[in-house]
């Protein structure tokens, strides 16, 4: 941002509405990486921890929204203001629903057998590493405000997208495999979908962050990946 | 796209020495509202002062450049300066009706300018231009009373219904609202969008949220010249100039 504004308490609101999206960002971080690892490892130990951890999330939500409410009363936000204003808002919904899909991913680990093969899940971690390289990007890209760098997350989405259909894939092929692996083929089938949705949520917050930056979104529709069957 | 009813070409204006407006190149659509914004002695008043001539009254005031409305040249010597301000009314800061009654505020107008012949002529200005100004409802029983025993809100309305009274074609506000609480500025901001309809308006103001609730354009003025103009939704949602972002965000130092 430009010089400081001339009534400080302005200054340090704004300030402080940052650090809470940035602080609410590396909370999902944390929850992501810790229900990947759970699934991963199928770890039902840490299930109760990630369920816990997703109320923080949801709780520094609302806090934002607090604070976005008092910010737009008291100071009506013009120009880079606004703009850090609202995308605040955005970007800490999608943050919220993301923290959701990580617990729900944790939720999955309950009914999986501890000895899953390691080829089942091989393509799933490599789906779930990049999802949170994504998450971990775009929010670099926030604290930097670097438009080019958030730019390159939304663009990255499309591998998500491929490596999603291969997850599926390798979970579809080994449920036909035997009839008797249907009951938590499904869980890791919507394990799979829950990644690629909070892959979605990540493009909405690189699209926010450079709306956020120059003020004008970006132009045509994001590259997308192979399209996997409903 | 409106057409262009006001254009000013490299206007300077000087007040003895002291330069108070530079090289301004401004142009205004017609039935349009355009916001005039900038801190003060930052030449907004100064502009909207060429446009019907109000400097000529100061004596040390010396005007060089263009301004024309359309396509007469306002500075031109030979041009009736009475006329012209029958064009283009204005309204000021605080209400200022004249100490007479409230019809007499509005039928003077006409009047001096020959345009109400006879009292029913006249009856009827004042009961139109009392409704465009949204007062006909509250004054009309009352229209031999004096204007300064109106409300503050009220006495503003009745000077733009004064300045409507003469049928103009532009209307200059300069900081109309500055002096009103917020519900009589919410009935003169309603009062504009209705009048944008016929008049072309120029406002000045200091308020943002009301240049944004009121103008298709923006206009802002730092020491005398006109920093960025534009569209009023990019002007106060993505300027293109840094120091218009730093005064419409409140970073001027």
């Amino acid at each position: 941002m430009s010089n400081e504004h001339t009534v400080k308490s302005y200054e340090e609101e704004l300030q402080f509405l940052i650090d809470s999206v940035i602080k609410m960002g590396s909370l999902t971080e944390s929850q992501l990486i810790d229900s990947m690892d759970a699934v991963i490892k199928v770890d039902k130990d840490s299930i109760d921890k990630i369920i816990k951890s997703d109320d923080e999330i949801n709780k520094f939500r609302s806090k934002i929204d607090t604070q976005i409410m008092t910010l737009l009363v008291k100071r009506a936000p013009m120009a880079i203001d606004l703009r850090e204003t609202i995308s605040s808002l955005k970007i800490s919904q999608d943050l919220e629903r993301i923290g959701d899909l990580a617990k729900s991913n944790a939720k999955k680990v309950k009914p999986l057998p501890l000895d899953l093969p390691e080829e089942l899940l091989s393509n799933l971690k490599r789906l779930g590493e990049l999802v949170i390289k994504q998450l971990s990007d775009v929010l670099d890209s926030y604290v930097n405000k670097n438009f080019d760098k958030a730019k390159e997350v939304w663009e990255k989405d499309e591998q998500v997208d491929d490596l999603t259909y291969i997850a599926m894939e390798s979970v579809i092929d080994f449920l036909s495999k035997d009839k008797k692996n249907l009951d938590f083929s499904t869980h890791l089938i919507f394990a799979t979908k829950n990644l690629e949705r909070a892959g979605d949520h990540i493009t909405n917050i690189a699209e926010s962050i450079c709306y956020l930056i120059k003020g004008e979104y970006l132009k045509g529709s994001r590259p997308k990946g192979k399209v996997i069957q409903q | 796209m409106s057409d262009i009813k006001i254009k000013s070409k490299n206007l300077n204006v000087y007040y003895g020495d002291k330069q108070a407006l530079f090289d301004v190149n401004l142009e205004l659509n017609e039935k349009e509202v355009t916001a005039l914004i900038g801190p003060s002695g930052c030449g907004k008043s100064t502009f909207i002062r060429c446009i019907n001539r109000m400097n000529d009254v100061i004596d040390i005031c010396k005007v060089e450049g263009n301004i024309e409305i359309d396509g007469i040249e306002v500075n031109d010597k030979e041009l009736d300066v009475v006329s012209l301000r029958e064009r283009v009314g204005m309204v000021f800061q605080k209400p200022n009706p004249f100490p007479k009654s409230i019809y007499d505020n509005i039928s003077y107008g006409p009047k001096i300018h020959g345009k109400g012949e006879t009292k029913s002529e006249l009856d009827e200005i004042v009961e139109r231009s009392l409704k465009k100004a949204a007062l006909w409802e509250e004054v009309k029983d009352r229209l031999n009373e004096p204007g300064t025993g109106l409300s503050g809100g009220q006495q503003q309305r009745l000077c733009i219904a004064r300045a409507i009274s003469v049928n103009p074609e532009v209307i200059l506000m300069d900081e109309p609202c500055s002096a009103l609480d917020p519900i009589a500025t919410a009935k003169i901001e309603e009062l504009i969008d209705e009048l944008k309809k016929t008049y072309t308006i120029v406002i000045v103001t200091h308020s943002m949220a009301q240049a944004v609730r009121v103008s298709q354009k923006t206009g802002f003025f730092h020491l005398g010249k006109l920093i960025e103009v534009g569209k009023t939704e990019k002007i106060f949602k993505n300027p293109d100039n840094k120091m218009t972002q730093d005064y419409i965000t409140g970073r001027f130092g």
